[in-house]
């Protein structure tokens, strides 16, 4: 069967999560068009975060993995 | 010089070996006939342009099927032997040669069995077969060598699926749209284009294959 | 310090792109002509939004409406409501020339605040009847003179886009970033080939999960532009579905080395598949969606980036955007390698 690795299923999670949160921040708003006033800025703004999110996703992951590697020095 | 005998025992090897299991190749044409007929019995009435996208999707999978073998199906002792006894480039070309002609045959059986029951509606002839053969050669091409790629892990069977769809996806999507003009769905006055894009694939395809194959076989 | 040169470029050039690829205005624009179709005969008032305009305190304006290549209607009058709105009059003359009885006009705007713009097939027109042969008409074909340029720096407004144009500066680098990581991967990968050293492995593995976390977040960060200019967050183009599908043959990857147990084993046939894969990913990105329709620029045979997407103020960013994020991507697999390479250690010691 398919294996996939934890880091894979981490992606996926993230992926999933980012795009929940990125229409958490569209639905709140409760003006229909939101996201295309001031020239659809908010857009930008939404790209931005995403990719902010990822790289965020990236520290994270690498520091779950240092900590790992920290008790394994522990031990 | 010493390449191609080598090659030419090789095919040799292939066809009586293909010869002697007979059950194997007649399984694969067996698999065909019966898709056909599954398509055709829920399809009923097909229309060109699902005719082409089926066409080429019952090829897919019959290749898949009747490459997948070529590497995975072989033992490792008897691997070891021919590797013992012949230079890997010669191995994958004459499994790649063979496999071609296998799939040309079987997109020829396909093609009958799907015209018998769904109509024919090729108005492009040369057009068509041009398809069919660039088709096969990189069907064959590259799941030879994803299926030497996917021999070498335990779930092998998956994994050739797996690796192989993704990369043979720009190959099929060219070839549908090829056979789209062929089928005078679209009127394209850039043809050639595609054909030139499937050669390219192929080319490019076949010279990886060559070079990284005596990377893979030595363990 | 110095070992870390180019790690400060990454963080000085992303500096760069934030402040001004978020900073420099959108040149003018306009956003909504009403009504949109218009009889001909008629003194007619258009109703004109704009943006970034400044209708108000411009002190020389002009206005025309256009049909055909070259017959021009200047404005009889022309109001500033406020520096966004503006009111034209146009007196339409009861005929234009042609065989059809209906035809797009394009509305040119200009002021010298602003510089001249151009909204194609801003409204209909349409006529009773077709002009007749040999009458004189009250179009004008001289060609417009005394257009003001717009001065100072400024992103280009495009309907639809507006101030997304901006996401060239994030969404698009993560593509060329994408392929330039996986295109290093692919060089190391080579090199594990040839001279067999496990580090390289480690290297060509690091920089194609970097790589494939750009990928993703380039579909997400499209999906997103997708979903305000082109009305969904997938719509199946072509680009969209090929860069899918290169997801999927690099979360292969992963999979295949870790169905592999030896790690040797993992290496060399990971870096065997690393390599026909990226070259099956060349046609799958460039070659094919040439080939088909697509609504992303440059593809259906057109070069992409040509001087229609991206003027030259906008290559001042965009460039330096690829630059940086790439660099920015090199920065995040050299801390993956890195730490590889620690955890080789641990494991020998141990």
């Amino acid at each position: 069967m398919l294996v996939i690795q934890p880091m894979k299923k981490k992606l996926l999670s993230l992926v999933i999560f980012q795009l929940a949160i990125l229409q958490l921040i569209t639905a709140q708003s409760a003006q229909p068009d939101f996201m295309r006033s001031t020239g659809k800025i908010y857009v930008v703004v939404a790209v931005i975060v995403a990719m902010f999110i990822g790289i965020i996703g990236f520290l994270v992951y690498m520091d779950k993995k240092l900590t790992k590697l920290e008790n394994q020095i522990k031990d | 010089m010493h390449l191609i005998k080598e090659v030419g025992a090789l095919l040799r090897k292939e066809l009586v070996l293909e010869w002697r299991l007979r059950y194997a190749i007649s399984g694969i044409l067996l698999y065909v006939l019966s898709t056909v007929y599954i398509v055709y019995a829920s399809f009923v009435a097909v229309q060109p342009q699902t005719w082409n996208a089926l066409f080429w999707i019952i090829v897919l999978f019959a290749s898949v099927n009747a490459v997948a073998k070529s590497f995975v199906q072989e033992s490792g002792n008897r691997q070891l032997y021919y590797y013992s006894l012949a230079n890997p480039t010669a191995i994958i070309l004459a499994k790649i040669i063979y496999n071609t002609g296998l799939l040309l045959l079987l997109t020829l059986l396909s093609y009958g069995a799907f015209s018998l029951v769904g109509g024919n509606p090729v108005k492009d002839y040369k057009l068509f077969f041009t398809g069919l053969f660039l088709g096969s050669v990189g069907f064959s091409i590259t799941f030879t060598f994803i299926s030497a790629i996917a021999s070498k892990t335990n779930n092998s069977a998956s994994l050739m699926a797996i690796l192989s769809f993704p990369i043979i996806i720009p190959i099929l999507m060219s070839l549908i749209k090829l056979n789209a003009g062929a089928l005078r769905l679209i009127q394209d006055t850039a043809i050639w284009k595609d054909i030139m894009t499937l050669v390219a694939i192929d080319m490019i395809l076949i010279a990886l294959s060559l070079i990284l194959f005596p990377f893979l076989w030595r363990d | 310090m110095l070992k870390h040169w180019w790690k400060i470029l990454a963080v000085l050039i992303l500096l760069y792109t934030f402040t001004v690829g978020l900073l420099v205005p959108l040149g003018p624009g306009i956003t909504a002509i009403a009504p949109q179709s218009l009889t001909t005969g008629k003194v007619v008032q258009l109703k004109i939004e704009g943006y970034n305009s400044h209708y108000a305190s411009a002190t020389e304006k002009s206005a025309w409406l256009k049909v055909g290549k070259n017959l021009t209607l200047p404005a009889t009058k022309i109001e500033a409501a406020s520096e966004q709105d503006m009111l034209l009059t146009f007196e339409i003359p009861a005929h234009f020339p042609g065989e059809k009885k209906v035809a797009s006009a394009s509305l040119i705007l200009d002021n010298d605040i602003d510089g001249s713009s151009v909204k194609p097939s801003a409204v209909v027109l349409t006529q009773e009847t077709l002009a007749p042969e040999g009458a004189a008409l009250a179009w004008s074909t001289a060609t417009l003179t005394g257009l003001h340029d717009k001065s100072g720096m400024n992103f280009p407004f495009r309907n639809i886009l507006a101030e997304t144009i901006r996401n060239t500066y994030f969404h698009v680098p993560l593509w060329f970033g994408m392929m330039i990581l996986f295109l290093v991967s692919v060089i190391y990968s080579i090199r594990y080939l040839l001279y067999l050293q496990p580090k390289d492995d480690w290297k060509a593995v690091a920089f194609t999960r970097v790589g494939v976390l750009y990928g993703m977040l380039g579909l997400l960060t499209g999906a997103l532009w997708a979903k305000w200019t082109w009305g969904a967050y997938w719509s199946w183009d072509i680009k969209q579905n090929m860069s899918a599908i290169a997801m999927l043959i690099y979360l292969a990857y992963f999979v295949l080395r870790g169905s592999l147990d030896d790690m040797e084993k993992q290496a060399k046939i990971g870096a065997v598949f690393n390599i026909f894969a990226f070259a099956a990913l060349i046609p799958l990105l460039f070659v094919i969606p040439r080939l088909t329709s697509s609504l992303h620029p440059g593809n259906g045979g057109n070069p992409g980036l040509g001087s229609e997407d991206l003027d030259n103020t906008m290559r001042m960013v965009f460039y330096p955007a690829i630059i940086g994020w790439t660099l920015l991507g090199v920065w995040m697999s050299n801390l993956l390698h890195r730490m590889d390479r620690i955890k080789e250690y641990l494991f020998d010691r141990m």
